[in-house]
């Protein structure tokens, strides 16, 4: 017989758990992305893509009948042999847990630019130094640091900080903002050198680069120039296709060009290394080489190949070579084996092999491994 | 606040309270109001009850409904909660009259939490096991890191419906097989003799068996029996049986108590409003709350209906009912309602009173899912008796499958074995598969359910799930 005008609980504990629920959502699509994502989710191009995500591991499991043999009770109009539409698909009321399967999110549209930001936060340019002074960039403004003293409050980044303070104490929850959680926006115009960088992407295009290995090979390009262009968009990007010879290509023909033919990896990196030293010289550029093949090279080219790395290994802050190789019974002659006996000891050159599409991101991580986790480098 | 104030819903609660205890004889134990932002509402009913432990799993749902509250899709009027003394919730920004027929619905529900034999048997005062359990939830957040606790935690809700209570268990203990002298045994001494041999081993063999009886409790038998858990895991597990139990009961009679609830406050409110031009809100509101679901059953409209049979059955039987109740015709039709929101659960409550004129009224039918396209369904009869059977049915098992644990050290490796005690209908894969790899999870070692293909009861089918996430079917039993 008392009415309060109030719960006397926190009332935001709603908008918490949502948030919680969120970060949790945002982490299963992140893990979800890695297991690979094709090309043909990305829908319409330029600045509004948007990428589908089937998001798996979102499903209140329990165990329910088979749905296809279930009888039920409705209420309502319709004689006996009446079809009627979707039977109550909508989530389940409280109290009516159990009654119904758990609310079932089969894919979530996504801006590519929060894909970037949930994937590429993970990966980096490795050992990418300061080159040449005289290319010093004319000093920007550029709002986009967070810092604990600055001319602009970033309230978001506080709220982020104020969180995590009453976490760590034990309380997962906003409140009692203080003014070690202050965050502020801050700006960088200090002139930086400008770290200018070129990556050459080699793809194997021959013969023997079946529609899944040619796929799976545009598939971790795709990703690799995305990461280049969402963080390093001075990076420069030289596209090389080869079969027996190399040629550089347009980003364009690089992803849609169909060849045949047989294989010599050498020719490759005979071009990569003529356009390294005639445009891009060391003294100036931090240089990287991306090979994707699978592996399939004309055996007498091996050794040529190996110099070659070596060579190009002194002067590139990494050298690194993917193998597309889903569904081969045996390795023995292939190239990731030969580099596995014969190039252990070369610096800054990276191999990995991957046989199907959740392997692309492992790779993807190795060749751009954050500096401070290098020792996964050799 | 709409226009009103506090003292003003004080007022409306003792008229409603004078009304239902002074003229419909409905003594009604005290319940607090607490006139609360829709937010909070909202998050209440995500999680079922107030200051439970923080976890994304309310805040999935919460985000869910309260966009649907936004969007003007749907509307929580109140929310009761079964503890001593019940508290309810208001939603504010709600009109008077709405306010009104909440507080006397809610009356409803109070009498109901304190006179039904299974709401009774709830653990009423399970405000401060829940504060305390929130906290520390909180703690092994803060010490195991927040993902790894929710993982857990959806791990065990995804079998914490399976507790006795919810089925109706009548545990038969397992009788030893024994052999029986008969009177020409010394004329067969061979075959006696195999006989109690057969007899000796399947003893042994059930002796050896853990569990010795088959264990509906899935969590108890987890927490007390998988090796490598945490203590606080032990702890989850615990939390999560304890808060299920008690939603467990407002499970098995939500019909009766929606019925209950509509019945006083339609009386109610008919007393206060009818001479008033207040009424037309009145019975707007009413009629939304009443309205048929699509598809499925509206608990409210199931329920008054009933319950006003049974008043009629009271009131005017014909002969028939006159045979079929003793008290038909022979007792104040509110003292039947009274006996009844007494002494009956969803399951009997629709197996005596789920008449032709129920179903009628609340236009019932049974139907089939399409196997095609199981979202879709076809109707199969509007006839009381079919419709009754497919109620009743779903009713007595809570409209989930019921499972139990037969075997501790299925193939000899300390691996699950879940039956599934199958009424004719077999478990969807993909849901079995991963509730499986949870409850593998939870094991610490593969689980395997032996169950049915679709209607086919005698091709039988088993799924294992493991710690992983993995999960198979098997066609034959896993050896």
């Amino acid at each position: 017989m008392t009415v309060v005008g109030d719960s006397g609980l926190p009332r935001d504990a709603g908008r918490r758990d949502a948030l919680h629920h969120r970060e949790r959502l945002r982490k299963k699509i992140t893990e979800q992305l890695k297991q690979g994502i094709g090309e043909e989710d990305i829908i319409a191009s330029g600045p509004e893509k948007k990428v589908r995500v089937p998001v798996k591991g979102t499903k209140r499991w329990q165990f329910i009948f088979d749905r296809g043999r279930q009888q039920g009770v409705g209420q309502g109009d319709g004689k006996p042999g009446d079809v009627l539409g979707p039977s109550g698909n909508s989530s389940p009321r409280p109290g009516e847990a159990g009654l119904e399967p758990g609310e079932e999110l089969y894919e979530v549209w996504l801006d590519m630019a929060d894909v970037e930001e949930m994937l590429f936060s993970e990966l980096e340019l490795p050992r990418l130094k300061p080159k040449n002074e005289s290319e010093i960039e004319s000093s920007r403004t550029v709002y986009d640091e967070i810092a604990r003293k600055g001319p602009m409050l970033d309230k978001k980044a506080t709220l982020r900080e104020n969180l995590l303070r009453n976490a760590k104490r034990g309380h997962v929850s906003l409140g009692g903002i203080e003014k070690p959680d202050l965050r502020y926006l801050t700006y960088r115009d200090v002139p930086k050198p400008r770290s200018r960088a070129v990556i050459f992407l080699a793809m194997d295009v021959s013969g023997s680069m079946d529609a899944n290995r040619k796929r799976m090979a545009r598939l971790f390009f795709y990703w690799c120039v995305q990461f280049l262009r969402s963080r390093y968009d001075q990076t420069e990007i030289v596209f090389v296709s080869h079969t027996t010879e190399a040629r550089e290509v347009t980003e364009e023909e690089f992803f849609n060009r169909v060849e045949s033919g047989g294989t010599k990896v050498s020719s490759a990196f005979e071009a990569i290394d003529e356009m390294q030293s005639h445009r891009y010289p060391a003294a100036d550029w931090n240089v990287y080489v991306l090979h994707v093949s699978d592996g399939d090279n004309f055996s007498a080219d091996n050794l040529r190949t190996l110099e070659l790395i070596q060579s190009l290994a002194r002067v590139c802050s990494l050298v690194g070579y993917l193998e597309v190789d889903p569904g081969s019974m045996t390795r023995s002659h292939k190239l990731s084996l030969f580099y596995e006996q014969e190039a252990g000891d070369v610096a800054g050159f990276v191999h990995a092999r991957a046989s199907e599409d959740r392997e692309l991101w492992p790779a993807l991580k190795l060749f751009f491994a954050k500096d401070d986790v290098e020792a996964a480098v050799r | 606040m709409s226009g009103y104030t506090l003292a003003d819903l004080q007022d409306v609660d003792e008229r409603c309270r004078l009304i239902a205890n002074g003229e419909l004889g409905f003594d009604v134990p005290e319940v607090i109001y607490h006139l609360v932002a829709p937010e909070e509402v909202y998050f209440a009913a995500a999680n079922g009850l107030p200051a439970r432990y923080s976890s994304a799993r309310w805040g999935a749902q919460f985000d869910d409904a309260y966009g649907r509250y936004q969007r003007g899709q749907e509307r929580i009027y109140e929310l009761i909660f079964n503890t001593r003394p019940v508290h309810a919730y208001l939603m504010d920004g709600n009109s008077l009259v709405a306010q009104t027929l909440v507080i006397a619905h809610c009356l409803g529900h109070g009498y109901v939490f304190e006179n039904n034999e299974w709401l009774g048997a709830v653990d009423r005062e399970i405000m401060s096991r829940v504060i305390s359990a929130a906290e520390r939830i909180a703690d092994y957040m803060g010490a195991y890191g927040r993902d790894r606790v929710e993982d857990f935690l959806d791990a065990c809700h995804a079998i914490a419906i399976h507790q006795p209570q919810a089925q109706l268990i009548r545990k038969a203990a397992a009788r030893e097989p024994e052999h029986r002298s008969r009177p020409f045994d010394v004329l067969f001494p061979d075959e006696v003799s195999a006989d109690r041999e057969r007899v000796a081993q399947e003893r042994t063999a059930l002796r050896s068996r853990f569990p010795r009886e088959p264990e509906h409790d899935l969590l108890s038998f987890i927490e007390a029996n998988a090796r490598g858990l945490e203590d606080w895991q032990r702890d989850v597990i615990s939390i999560v049986h304890t808060e299920q139990s008690y939603f467990v009961p407002q499970m098995r009679t939500k019909i009766l108590n929606e019925g209950a609830a509509v019945l006083l406050h339609q009386e109610v409110c008919q007393r206060l409003f009818l001479p008033t031009d207040r009424y037309l809100e009145y019975e707007q509101l009413n009629s939304v709350v009443m309205a048929p679901h699509p598809a499925r059953v509206n608990p409210y409209n199931i329920g008054i209906n009933i319950l006003r049979e049974i008043m009629r059955i009271a009131a005017e039987p014909n002969d028939e009912e006159r045979e079929l109740w003793s008290w038909a015709g022979e007792v104040e039709p509110f003292d039947q309602v009274r006996n009844v929101l007494a002494a009956y659960d969803d399951e009997g409550l629709l197996r005596e009173f789920l008449t032709p004129k129920v179903c009628e009224l609340s236009q019932l039918y049974a139907f089939q899912h399409l196997e095609q396209d199981p979202r879709r369904i076809r109707v199969s009869s509007r006839e009381a008796d079919a419709v009754r059977e497919v109620f009743v049915a779903q009713h007595s098992t809570l409209g989930i499958p019921h499972v139990q644990i037969v075997d501790a050290d299925f193939r000899g490796r300390g691996e699950l074995l879940i039956e599934h005690i199958h009424d004719g209908v077999g478990l969807d894969e993909e849901y079995a598969r991963g509730t499986l790899s949870q409850i593998a999870m939870l094991w610490g070692k593969p689980c395997t359910v032996q169950t049915i293909k679709g209607r086919e009861t005698d091709q039988h089918t088993w799924f294992t799930g493991y710690p992983d996430g993995r999960s198979e079917r098997y066609v034959t039993a896993p050896q």
